[in-house]
């Protein structure tokens, strides 16, 4: 069953839950890779006058306690049926937006670091209720076997667009543009949540239902997953692996402006554009690749892809100092495509894999301690990792050889055990069979 | 300044000459811009870019390549001088002892000037005479038709199920085999640099090449199955040349031809990989509705 299928048997309950969910996961996922992660930045170092490090401190602060937020609000999503109540998950983002809003609007005026700390709190709560809130709606509104390939949709909409339309990496830019892009999302969510429309009605009554259907993820069908078993933790942990990873790797690029000037930040269309493609055939990749394959792959690739990025990250560093006259290792554009291809592949696996390990009732708490774990926590631990780097004075090529060496390390880890397992349960078959 | 990165893969090549012919890449010098008149080389020196002179009067001895900007010889050269791009020049009364090897980019020697041995590589096939060309192709359509004849009597079910996977699970293989092909042809690539993995990395594009030459015959297979020959053998083998042929056609369709050739290559590399060289079926994951 395709989206396309969806609409040619005139479902239109389930093509307008497709479209939901995509254009609320697309403009959640924008807001935070573009006013989140890089408009912060601008706010504490130019109009707050916060020191680089500082900032860094105050971000980790946020992940920290977003992830506090998340894992509070998704257990309590659970336990008062929040997360099989479509309705109640539309309010509660309906809120979530209006307050972030507030917020961007805000953004742009703070001048002082009480108000920035306060601005963090304030931003922390709204992701932090948010995002299970959000992911959870993949019950009501995403078939199983349609996920893979939404994810794909979600992440080369939202990278494709962060990197092909040219925005200012400042505050106000973002400011201006997120408030553009949610003022008519506020009237949507509004209109969803009157109660008032009766088209609007009878599609949300359609849709609320689903979760009986599509609840049970794809990973939890043949057997149940509990959320303290090694089937929900280990890919929590490898998932913290892969945004740790690729966190402390970026953390390193974006402050070397030999790297981003001639990529994500380049003044060049053409190299924008080609960043932007790299993401959606990742996206495209990722989907495929989703669809077909077992979880242990898809993180073995993950892994595989990101320290092949860095291999070339760090042998063109080499290379550099090598031959120093040829400029080569900061000029390659084939770096940050391969990478921004990487990121698109475990940004989509991210979308689909949380609803995937849930079922209705236990989707609230996952997704927030999937998320909560892997994106936020992690983000928090590598942001400490690199200020410790960067207080250390290690150079650039070192930094970039530790990221390499830690997916190395994941990739070849990951291989072992999976031998390991597969040899024991070879093992117990052979002892099962023998006389 | 900033070197093209289409500079790295004629660096790969150098290191591996270099490597062959006994030189020490360690002493190796690069120029890559600026003029620079030469009157002393290490072991071998590589002109990236700019200009680099050996002036009239000096003797230099070493390898010399050129790999982009110009070399201008006016003294004396007691070695090899190898252009890959870029342009070399061999001017009036100066002297090269060993070979000027011309393989691309332009090389001039004047009437005053003398070379050891002047050889001149016409790689592109507009420059091959038909029979040349045809007969290339028809060594090669027959190279991959032993091979196919041979794996279709000695393998028929491992030719079998790699194309099961390329018939039945043809984007899932496209995707596994670009994605598997550009990662481990650039890897191999920059593996050459590390020179200590220069043999793995030679290896390594022996094995793609494999992988690739499997794939074709995996697809003289399949078109073989169609063909109103009784004899498997003898139809992948048909079937083989058929396909080699048909590529080859594509070749002279602009854009689309060579889409669609990518594309090919794409689905048979990662249908070879998918299924472990035809020794495994490939089973997409199981999703329930």
């Amino acid at each position: 069953m395709t989206p396309y299928d969806h609409l040619q048997r005139r479902d239109w309950g389930a093509a307008f839950g497709l479209l939901l969910f995509v254009a609320l996961m697309t403009a959640g996922y924008y807001y935070n890779v573009t006013f989140v992660q890089l408009g912060l930045i601008d706010l504490g170092v130019r109009l707050v006058g916060m020191s680089r490090a500082a900032v860094s401190v105050w971000m980790a602060v946020l992940a920290l306690l977003t992830f506090v937020v998340a894992v509070g609000f998704g257990v309590l999503m659970d336990r008062r049926g929040w997360s099989t109540n479509l309705r109640a998950k539309l309010r509660v983002l309906f809120l979530v937006v209006v307050v972030q809003l507030a917020l961007t609007l805000a953004a742009p005026t703070v001048r002082t670091v009480p108000a920035f700390a306060a601005w963090i709190l304030a931003a922390s709560v709204a992701l932090g209720v948010g995002f299970p809130a959000s992911f959870s709606l993949a019950i009501d509104c995403v078939p199983v076997p349609d996920r893979g390939p939404v994810a794909a949709v979600i992440t080369a909409i939202t990278y494709g667009a962060a990197n092909a339309y040219p925005v200012e990496w400042s505050i106000d830019a973002f400011s201006r543009l997120m408030v553009v892009a949610m003022v008519p999302g506020v009237l949507v969510l509004g209109l969803l949540v009157s109660g008032r429309v009766r088209p609007v009605e009878r599609l949300l009554d359609d849709l609320s239902g689903r979760h009986r259907r599509h609840g049970t993820g794809r990973f939890c069908r043949e057997s149940p997953v509990e959320t303290r078993s090694v089937g929900f933790l280990a890919p929590v942990m490898l998932m913290f692996g892969v945004f740790f990873v690729d966190s402390l790797g970026f953390l390193r690029i974006i402050e070397t402006p030999a790297l981003i000037l001639t990529a994500w930040q380049s003044p060049s269309m053409e190299t924008r554009l080609l960043i932007a493609a790299a993401h959606v055939v990742g996206a495209v990749v990722a989907g495929v690749l989703y669809v077909n394959f077992d979880l242990e792959w898809l993180f073995l690739w993950v892994f595989a892809l990101f320290s092949v990025t860095y291999v070339f990250y760090t042998s063109d560093l080499r290379l550099a100092a090598w031959l120093p006259a040829s400029g080569v290792g900061s000029g390659s554009v084939l770096n940050p495509a391969f990478y921004s291809l990487t990121v698109s592949v475990y940004t989509t696996l991210n979308f689909a894999l949380w609803p995937d390990l849930s079922t209705a009732e236990t989707v609230g708490t996952r997704t927030a301690v999937g998320v909560g774990m892997a994106g936020w926590l992690a983000t928090f631990c590598s942001t400490a990792a690199a200020l410790y780097l960067d207080g250390a004075a290690v150079p650039l090529l070192t930094h970039l050889n530790l990221v390499q060496a830690l997916a190395l390390l994941l990739v070849f880890g990951l291989a072992v055990a999976l031998y390991a397992r597969r040899t024991v349960q070879v093992a117990r078959t052979g002892r099962e069979g023998s006389p | 300044m900033t070197v093209s990165t289409e500079i790295i893969p004629l660096l790969v090549v150098v290191l591996l000459l270099l490597s062959a012919s006994g030189g020490d890449v360690e002493r190796m010098e690069v120029v890559f811009e600026g003029t620079h008149p030469v009157t002393a080389v290490d072991d071998a020196l590589v002109v990236g870019g700019g200009e680099v002179t050996v002036p009239a009067g000096t003797t230099v001895e070493g390898q010399l390549y050129v790999i982009g900007g110009a070399l201008v010889v006016d003294g004396r050269v007691r070695g090899d001088v190898t252009v890959l791009s870029g342009t070399a020049s061999v001017t009036d009364g100066a002297v090269v002892t060993g070979r000027l090897d011309a393989v691309a980019g332009g090389a001039t020697v004047a009437d005053g000037a003398t070379v050891g041995d002047l050889r001149r590589v016409e790689p592109t096939p507009a420059g091959r005479s038909p029979a040349v060309r045809y007969g290339f192709l028809a060594a090669q359509a027959l190279a991959l038709a032993a091979l196919t004849a041979w794996l279709s009597r000695r393998r028929p079910r491992a030719l079998a199920t790699v194309g099961d996977s390329v018939v039945n699970h043809g984007l899932v293989s496209g995707v596994v085999g670009l994605l598997a092909g550009a990662t481990l042809l650039v890897l191999f690539v920059y593996m050459a640099f590390t020179l200590i993995l220069l043999p793995v990395s030679v290896l390594g594009l022996a094995g793609l090449v494999v992988v690739l030459g499997y794939s074709f015959a995996v697809y003289g297979y399949l078109l073989g199955r169609r063909l109103p020959v009784e004899r498997v053998d003898a139809a992948s083998a048909l079937g083989a040349a058929v396909f080699l042929l048909a590529l080859e056609l594509l070749g002279t369709v602009p854009v689309l031809g060579a889409l669609v050739q990518f594309a090919l290559v794409g689905v048979g590399f990662g249908a070879v990989l998918l299924t472990y060289f035809g020794l495994h079926e490939f089973e997409p994951a199981r999703i329930p509705e």
